[in-house]
């Protein structure tokens, strides 16, 4: 399929991903109509915030509003969602009707993880979940977190910084799979040192319900340690929002869809449908799966599967993206290359200003690419891509 | 159209300068930095817009 048969693409989705989605059909010279479905009620804004300065009552709503496009032919439609796909009529069902395109982004994005789906979970995901937590933590003295991947530990550090008693629960030492021991220990002894309490509980985590209600109270360990909180917030991941995808013969892999290096979900039947983002899995050539649920991730994504869907085969195909940051406990981190770098670092540096760090991994065997984190560091994050960039094409050459 | 960065709530990422280099650059501190004070080109408007639409802190303001 070429740009010049596409007169009607829908984009299924409203966050950051569908947004990149129909920028990018634009800055490729598409000049046909763009729907864009999304299920939230408000126009679309970023997330980031949500753990941290929205939480935090720094910033407003409408700080974390995306800049609405000046674009005439892009039709928002706010309060609807994709319901169903039948990818052999071109037809994306909808509570208003049916809607045909010549051209489909899947882009729905994921939803938080629940551990206990019978009790009344808090998790962080929307704008919504941050006001409810917001107002829970008001009327609040402690917080018990269930997950510390990076949103529940931002969510631990803006809540000490709020005054409140946090404690932090995971099966797994909090941070170590993205950041690595030595700067996630780092990240925890910085926890520690403003009152966090940090539990690693091995033998697994349930939640626990109130006697006879469904307020959670707390999380019990498998071997018998309870931990409580006035508030308890899940934050173990997030799960893609495929369902609508059930009966539309897409393959899908854990939930996600799959889809090639260009984006595509069918190459040989349906090269006009791609997907983006959170709710979909990349398929490479060596048939190894990844899935990166990143704010960069779905930015790149995006602008690649939409070049594919516009060029074909011509666009070039997408690479796992290879930043994301965090932001917590007074400390700014910045991770380039391969995640979770283990062993002590190649080179550590302090910046004599800010009294930053930068500490670089070169490849090992168990990691193709070097890695790169910055610590409170004004190093910018595309000076160290650039020079990444240079290495490949050194070991290449 | 006219581009407004909110240089106090910009983390650095780069995104911007990536998406659209003609219009946003860093400074020595990784802050954004407008190429344009006035009036974008006609033909820089959509790249404006797709630069200030994947800030991840929704620092920047295309008007």
């Amino acid at each position: 399929m070429r740009s010049s048969e596409l007169r009607h693409v829908v984009v299924a989705g409203g966050s950051v991903a569908a947004m990149t989605a129909a920028q990018t059909l634009r800055m490729e010279g598409f000049d046909g109509i763009i729907t864009m479905l999304s299920e939230e009620e408000r126009s679309p804004y970023t997330r980031v915030p949500l753990s941290k300065e929205r939480l935090a009552d720094i910033a407003t709503d409408d700080d974390l509003q995306l800049a609405t496009p000046s674009d005439v032919d892009l039709h928002l439609q706010l309060c609807m969602p994709a319901t169903a796909l039948d990818p052999v009529a071109q037809l994306v069902r909808t509570p208003a009707g049916d809607l045909s395109y010549d051209g489909l982004v899947i882009a729905t994005g994921a939803r938080a993880r629940r551990l206990a789906p019978e009790l009344d979970e808090l998790v962080l995901r929307q704008l919504e979940d941050c006001h409810l937590l917001q107002e829970r933590l008001s009327a609040a003295r402690s917080l018990l977190v269930v997950g510390g991947g990076f949103l529940g530990m931002e969510v631990a550090s803006t809540a000490a910084g709020l005054g409140l008693d946090v404690t932090v629960v995971d099966v797994v030492p909090p941070l170590d799979r993205l950041l690595g021991p030595l700067v996630a220990g780092r990240v925890r002894k910085a926890a520690q040192a403003q009152g966090v309490r940090l539990v690693v509980a091995e033998s697994g985590i349930g939640l626990v319900g109130d006697r006879g209600g469904k307020r959670v109270r707390g999380a019990m360990t498998g071997d018998g340690r309870f931990f409580g909180g006035d508030v308890v917030l899940t934050a173990a991941g997030d799960v893609p929002n495929s369902s609508w995808l059930g009966r539309s013969g897409l393959s899908l892999s854990n939930g996600a869809v799959v889809v090639d290096p260009h984006g595509r979900v069918d190459a040989a039947s349906f090269p006009n449908v791609v997907a983006v983002g959170d709710v979909a899995v990349t398929r490479l050539g060596d048939g190894r799966e990844t899935r990166t649920a990143t704010w960069t991730n779905a930015v790149e994504q995006a602008g690649t599967a939409v070049r594919s869907l516009l060029h074909g085969e011509e666009a070039s195909p997408y690479r796992p993206a290879d930043y994301f940051w965090t932001h917590q406990f007074g400390l700014d981190i910045k991770l380039v290359g391969s995640p979770g770098p283990s062993g002590q670092p190649t080179t550590s540096r302090i910046d004599p200003v800010s009294g930053g760090t930068l500490l670089v991994w070169q490849p090992a065997a168990n990691r193709p690419a070097p890695t790169a984190v910055t610590i409170n560091h004004p190093m910018r994050p595309a000076k160290l891509r650039r020079m990444f960039a240079a290495t490949r094409t050194q070991i290449a050459g | 159209m006219k581009v407004v960065a909110d240089r106090e709530r910009c983390e650095g990422h780069g995104l911007c300068a990536d998406a659209a280099p003609e219009i946003y650059d860093l400074d020595e501190d990784a802050i954004v930095v407008l190429r344009y004070s006035e009036e974008i080109p006609a033909e820089l408007e959509r790249k404006a817009e797709g630069g200030a639409r994947v800030c991840p802190v929704a620092a920047l303001r295309a008007l």
